[in-house]
């Protein structure tokens, strides 16, 4: 501990006595939340988050919503940019304003030198404000420095002379903040407290919904480069007042939280031990307590900070370099108490005062327990985006999009965090750097918990083809000849080669006239939109070579073409002459019988609530109960369950899902096929029994968990705990890899006799949409553990998966019955994703070599037992 | 409220004699015949109880009803046989089988007075030896004030009913006793057990549950009173388990072993078993702890709604063991939309669970019903909650001390098995070792158990406990079950003086 870190705990003594009642450590309850963050390279306006925050309702129950903003405008805050930038921002919540004299009287007047102050404005539509259940507080901002004489009589007395100046302020400020609160909130019945104190940064939170915050202080308007936001969850009944509400504050930091920790009562202690005393109760509190302590107390760089909060563990630990493990052991010797145990995620937004950047950052715990994706957006405007739900990612890009017309609705990267790992660490960090050549002023850089730059990986795309290409669809476009061509051409198939074949002729206005004119073309007969939604699609989906375009700009622009055309179907209530019916929120009563078994029936997700019988699940069930074999949902935003309660024996319907669908989708699924044309979520196929699930992207957290069986296949990877506890004859396909945990307590069966399998394909695409390996292909620590039956197939040519990966599994030799059954599913997504068996699969550093040279299976050790000699190929159907 | 009570009395299953062989031979007391016996008949007109009996005309007396006996306290009274038999015949001695059975929680009174009510349907006193245990601790040290009777109880004045669903929206559902069955699987349970039961649910309108081994084929014809179970293995679970089901439990936990998840040992898992979960053969079956798709309060609300969009006529239970914060956790389940909270504690499980576990984690049920109870009504919800109590719950007492304390009303599980003729010997976790063909799916011992005899001793059992909780309210001067919740104060606790208890 370096002396400065002993002076300010010194310090600090006086609070850890005047902390509250050891016995009232009890925590306020807590459960999970939706959160969100975003960095721009650009400072957004708060309304950005209104959109992706009302998505997320489900995850909060209004009894506590609060959003930070970091890097503001000096003009909109109404002082200079010098005193934006040197000032501490006070904020002071009032929840009863009669105390406001006293308060500034006691810390505020003789403390600081103000240098402006005034009362957050506030929204004045009265049916807004009336409609919200408690009273937001009145709050007051005081832009301000320590005063002189003040601040030399704290220093004195707390000896931080030797400490530097201005740290020495931070200090003063930090305290100061602690006896207001201690006095106004946590000892007398709460009536004020501050909601926070750091440079550049404010906090804002209510009782009631996050957006309610931004509406309620009208902060719609009001820009920062790093916003976060967070919907509280809090189980306890009578929620009165914001104090409990996230963002909680270090001092140039904010942390939002999901999840709960099973040790709060450690930690608190830890931080006692330290003079450090919670006065709000919650754990995300003693989140961000722990979080300052550990960067502004001991001045840890981030990296070790983020190994005090989650731990590398296990196998992980043991391929991390030599020199990192001993600093790591020391870390995790000293600050193991201090360590959240369970299930957390935080978003933290900081002003990094002293290094002049601003911060976004994520960090899961060690076993990846809460719901957690990360997304990259590339261009003049570079984003980085954080959230519990994909869905929430790509609300603020559509909204987003509207305001910078570089922004893609789609992200350029999603990824998930491997938690504790020896590869990324489990936490991405956002850095904001100033930069005069950038058109933004700043440059966004995204680093793992290691500090190895993340990109976007994509190809390096023309900005200015891609803003042309960004623009709406013309309503008078023009043919060309290729658009002819296509129109012409016969299957959906060869007209997807010929455009993907053709693109690098196009220019953007050329590719955007060409889009509407395959909308236009399709209108004209039930034959050629089939055709088109099926071309669109294919581009929507496909991995191919983008040529100078942004790859997630066509996906975008195909999505959009396909949501214009189909959209454009008959409503249903129209008439019956045409195979598509189109249905949504407005006509959604109106549904009818399908006519032909060959009737397509369009639900327009737009607006549907998230879940409940008036949801797109029960819209999809009605369709089936009447008749409908083909159901395409289109434009959705987070709805959850699709496909789920259409009871067993659906066989005979597809469903096709179309934007960013919610969690638990499929989950159920007995006969019914599903594909999913982007990323799924979290949930999806728990116990699904029959039928066919396809994802044309990644899937989250507990695919497939006790599922029995049916086929499925992801296009890209899985995150944590795929397929836990499944049995029966599940057959999967997974062609990138997973997280951790894959096939726990499996116990299907024997493949070979009716059993199910997974086969890892291990692969990922490159630039040009062309499969190549993973550097390993599969980099977590439990790999079949405690599984009884079924089998992986794990894509290994190089043997690099070893032993210590397993749990009660082996390896094995891939025989010929192996390559037998594994053979017709990779056929099948082979079509379905064009990764070729042959071309691609069985090759090695461009080598074509046998099935088994390339394959490995990793199958359960059968057990003897006393019941006695059953042996495994007894068993299945 | 006597026209409403007599409305929720009505139609109730009446009891009938359902005998067991195996069980009339096991008693407390042994009543040995000589061969010098002569037939004098002696001992049948001095009997009081009716150990001896002749039938008129014939010239042998009756083997001695052992079931009937008082046992050697008998000395005392001047008609003691041993000591009138002419010939010095007789013999009267406790029972070394009666010594060997149960347990201080499940004394071997205890389960005799179990097995009396099952097969005859008559109740207990309230005051009787097998209504209360031995353990030292539980229930067992809590027992009613009681005022002295007045007069008769009519059952038929007596509401013993519960309704499920308090929330103010969705299905109503309403069951004649303040019980149901609780959770119990297919490979941990015979199938003619579980038939057993779910017939016996049948009759008396409430419900069974399937518990985690999925829903086979059999109990479908009674699937209105069966309840589909979501345990973390998701064993068995498919939609139409789902959707034929008028209340769907989620198993977050069991209080005889909270934090270790479910067991099904490998010899249990016979083929049978294993094609209900779709599992393999003879390994071992371990439901994990958690839901791995939930661990937050916001993970628990989607996975009820997914459920719900899978069946949304169903009613939403969720069983919790008894943490510390056991009390969040409830309020947590209202608020996630659940109309049953059921808090399972420590005193339950059968002998699969493992002893380490039983009865030393978690917090007793006696003090998680009244926090929940408490927290719940200080939060203005405790109206719209039903909050459900199990494990070991053993007696008509034990539910309605468990109701004194707050809750509504209870879960059992071992006392059905008992009813069945279970001896407590705690062999559960053995495929071949359940004596009675309970716990067990071996296809030879299970025939032991017929579905429809022990529907009837079920039955009996549950009628037993109904007059038992009518002359309760009787005597408390109420005349529905729903008076007594929360009412701490008519309890004792063996350990204070009486004005203490529950303040």
């Amino acid at each position: 501990m370096s002396e400065g870190s002993e002076l300010l705990i010194n310090s600090r003594s006086w609070m850890r006595d005047s902390a509250p009642d050891s016995a009232a450590h009890s925590q306020e309850a807590e459960g999970g939340c939706g959160v969100l963050g975003i960095a721009s390279s650009v400072q957004i306006p708060g309304r950005h988050i209104l959109g992706p925050l009302a998505q997320m309702h489900n995850r909060g129950n209004g009894k506590g919503g609060g959003i930070a903003a970091v890097g503001l405008s000096p003009d909109q805050l109404g002082v200079s940019k010098k005193v934006l930038e040197e000032d501490y921002l006070v904020q002071v919540a009032y929840l009863k304003p009669e105390v406001r004299e006293a308060l500034e009287g006691e810390f505020i007047k003789p403390r600081y030198r103000v240098d402006k102050r005034y009362k957050v404005e506030v929204s004045a539509d009265k049916k807004f404000v009336s409609s919200l259940e408690v009273a937001p507080p009145e709050v007051w901002r005081y832009f301000c420095r320590a005063k002189k004489d003040a601040l030399d009589e704290f220093v004195k007395r707390n000896k931080l002379d030797k400490l530097d100046p201005r740290k020495a302020e931070d200090e003063f400020v930090y305290q100061t903040s602690f006896q207001i609160n201690k006095k106004y909130y946590a000892s007398s019945e709460m009536t004020a407290f501050v909601m926070s104190h750091g440079r550049n940064m404010i906090v804002m939170k209510v009782v009631g919904y996050a957006e309610d915050v931004v509406r309620y202080y009208k902060l719609e308007d009001l820009t920062a480069y790093v916003w976060i936001g967070h919907q509280r969850y809090p189980t306890k009944g009578r929620v009165w007042h914001p104090g409990g509400a996230h963002p909680f504050i270090g001092l140039d930091e904010a942390l939002v939280h999901n999840g709960d920790f099973a040790n709060y009562h450690s930690v608190t202690e830890y931080l006692a031990q330290r003079n450090i005393a919670p006065l709000f109760l919650t754990d995300t509190e003693v989140s961000v307590l722990l979080f300052d302590l550990l960067s502004r107390t001991y001045g840890y760089p981030l990296e070790y900070i983020i190994e005090a909060f989650a731990p590398t563990t296990e196998r992980d630990f043991t391929l991390l370099p030599e020199a990192k493990r001993k600093v790591y052991r020391a870390i995790q010797a000293t600050h193991m108490h201090g360590s959240p145990d369970g299930p957390w995620f935080f978003i933290i937004g900081r002003n990094c005062f002293y290094d002049r950047k601003f911060q976004l950052m994520g960090i899961t715990d060690t076993s990846m327990l809460r719901p957690q994706v990360f997304a990259l957006v590339d261009g003049d405007v570079q984003l980085g985006l954080i959230a519990s739900e994909k869905q929430a990612i790509d609300s603020a890009l559509k909204s987003l999009s509207g305001e910078f017309p570089t922004v893609p609705r789609h992200a350029d990267r999603y990824w998930n965090a491997r938690g504790g790992s020896h590869t990324d660490g489990g936490a991405f960090i956002f850095s904001l750097f100033p930069e005069e050549s950038s058109p933004a002023g700043m440059r966004l850089i995204c680093t793992n918990k290691f500090g190895t730059p993340v990109t976007s990986q994509t190809n390096s795309w023309d900005p200015r083809e891609d803003l042309a290409l960004a623009k709406p669809l013309p309503d008078r476009p023009r043919a060309g000849a290729l658009g002819k061509e296509l129109v012409e051409k016969k299957g959906p198939r060869s007209a997807f080669e010929l455009l993907v074949r053709r693109l690098n002729e196009l220019s953007g206005t050329e590719l955007n006239s060409l889009f509407a004119h395959l909308v236009q073309q399709a209108r004209k007969s039930d034959a050629a939109m089939d055709e088109c939604v099926e071309l669109l699609t294919l581009m929507m989906d496909g991995r191919y070579s983008p040529g100078s375009f942004r790859r997630s700009r066509l996906s975008q622009k195909a999505n959009e073409a396909v949501l214009i055309l189909l959209r454009s179907a008959k409503r249903i209530e129209k008439g019956d002459r045409s195979l598509y019916s189109l249905v949504d929120l407005k006509n959604k009563d109106k549904l009818r019988d399908a006519v032909s078994p060959y009737d397509k029936l369009v639900i327009d997700a737009e607006g549907f609530p998230m879940e409940g019988d008036d949801g797109v699940s029960f819209l999809i069930r009605a369709a089936r109960e009447r008749g409908w074999n083909r159901v395409l949902v289109i434009g959705t935003h987070g709805q959850r369950f699709l496909g789920a309660g259409l009871g067993p024996r659906s066989k005979g319907l597809r469903i096709d899902v179309y934007g960013s669908p919610g969690d638990y989708l499929g989950s159920g699924l007995d006969g019914a096929e599903l594909v999913v044309h982007s990323n799924g979520q979290d949930q999806l196929g728990q116990i699904l029994s029959d039928g066919k699930l396809v994802v044309h992207g990644d899937v989250g957290q507990t695919f497939l968990y006790g599922a029995k069986g049916g086929e499925s296949y992801v296009l890209g990877n899985a995150a944590g705990r795929p397929l836990i506890n499944a049995v029966g004859k599940p057959k999967v396909v997974i062609n990138g890899t997973c997280l951790d945990y894959l096939a726990e307590s499996f116990m299907a069966g024997n493949p070979l006799f009716g059993g199910g399998f997974v086969v890892l394909n291990a692969l990922t695409f490159d630039s040009d949409g062309r499969p190549v390996d993973l550097p390993t292909p599969y980099p977590g620590g439990n790999l079949f553990s405690l599984a009884s039956g079924g089998a992986i197939y794990i894509r290994d040519p190089k043997k690099l998966v070893g032993e210590d990966q397993l749990n009660g599994g082996r390896i094995s030799r891939l025989t010929d019955a192996d390559w037998k059954l594994m053979l017709p599913h990779l056929r099948e997504n082979e079509r379905l994703f064009g990764i070729p068996v042959e071309g691609f699969l069985l090759q090695v550093d461009g080598v074509q070599k046998s099935p088994e040279e390339v394959y490995r299976k990793i199958e359960a050790v059968p057990l003897v037992t006393l019941a006695g000699a059953i042996q495994m190929q007894d068993i299945g159907d | 409220m006597a026209e409403a009570a007599k409305a929720c009395a009505k139609d109730l299953p009446e009891s009938a004699l359902v005998p067991s062989e195996h069980l009339k031979f096991v008693n407390r007391f042994e009543v040995t015949r000589g061969d010098a016996c002569i037939s004098c008949g002696l001992c049948a007109s001095l009997c009081p109880y009716g150990v001896h009996k002749r039938i008129e005309g014939h010239a042998k007396i009756l083997p001695p009803d052992d079931r009937k006996c008082i046992g050697p306290s008998c000395e005392v009274n001047y008609f003691f046989c041993v000591a009138n038999c002419p010939t010095g015949s007789l013999s009267v001695r406790e029972s070394e089988t009666f010594a060997s059975m149960g347990d201080p929680r499940w004394t071997p009174e205890m389960i005799l007075a179990t097995w009396a009510q099952a097969e005859t349907g008559r109740p207990l006193s309230l005051d009787h030896p097998g209504n209360l245990g031995a353990s030292g601790g539980g229930f067992d040290k809590l027992s009613f004030k009681l005022p002295e009777p007045v007069g008769k109880v009519d059952p038929a004045d007596i509401c013993t009913a519960i309704d499920l669903n308090r929330r103010g929206s969705g299905t109503k559902i309403r069951i004649p006793i303040p019980i149901y069955g609780g959770g119990m699987s297919f490979g941990s349970v015979s199938v003619y057990t579980m038939l057993a039961r779910a017939k016996a649910a049948r009759m008396w309108g409430t419900f069974t549950c399937t518990g985690e081994g999925g829903y086979p084929e059999a109990l479908v014809p009674y699937k209105d009173h069966v309840i589909t179970q979501i345990a973390t293995g998701l064993f068995g679970v498919r939609e139409e388990t789902i959707q034929r089901t008028r209340i769907v439990e989620f198993k977050y936990a069991q209080g005889a072993k909270p934090g270790l998840g479910g067991h099904l040992l490998h010899d249990k898992n016979t083929p049978d078993v294993a094609r209900m979960r779709e599992a393999v053969p003879y390994t071992s079956l371990f439901s994990p702890f958690p839901f791995h798709s939930v661990y937050s309060v916001e993970d628990h609300k989607k996975h009820l709604d997914w459920a719900l969009s899978i069946n949304p006529r169903a009613l939403m239970a969720v069983k919790v063991s008894t943490p510390n914060d056991v009390e969040m956790v409830s309020v947590g389940s209202y608020y996630a939309g659940a109309h049953i909270v059921h808090l399972d504690g420590g005193y339950g499980g059968t002998g699969a669970a493992p002893e380490i576990a039983k009865k030393n984690i978690a917090m007793p049920i006696e003090y998680a019903i009244p926090k929940v109870h408490r927290f719940l009504a200080k939060e203005g919800i405790r109206e719209q909650v039903v909050l459900l109590a199990s494990g070991g719950l053993r007696t008509a007492m034990d539910v309605a001390k468990a109701i004194a304390l707050g809750a509504d009303g209870a879960v059992v599980g071992t006392a059905d098995l008992v009813a069945l003729g279970c001896v407590r010997c705690g062999n559960c976790e053995s495929g071949r070792g359940c004596p009675r063909g309970i716990a067990t799916t071996d296809p030879e011992l299970e025939k032991l158990t017929d579905a429809d005899w022990g529907a009837g001793r079920i039955s009996n059992l549950y009628n037993a406990w109904r007059l038992q909780w009518c002359e309760l309210l009787h005597r408390l001067g109420m005349s529905d079950i729903s008076q007594l919740r929360g009412r701490t104060d008519l309890l004792r606790h063996a350990d204070k003086p009486a004005k203490e208890v529950g303040k």
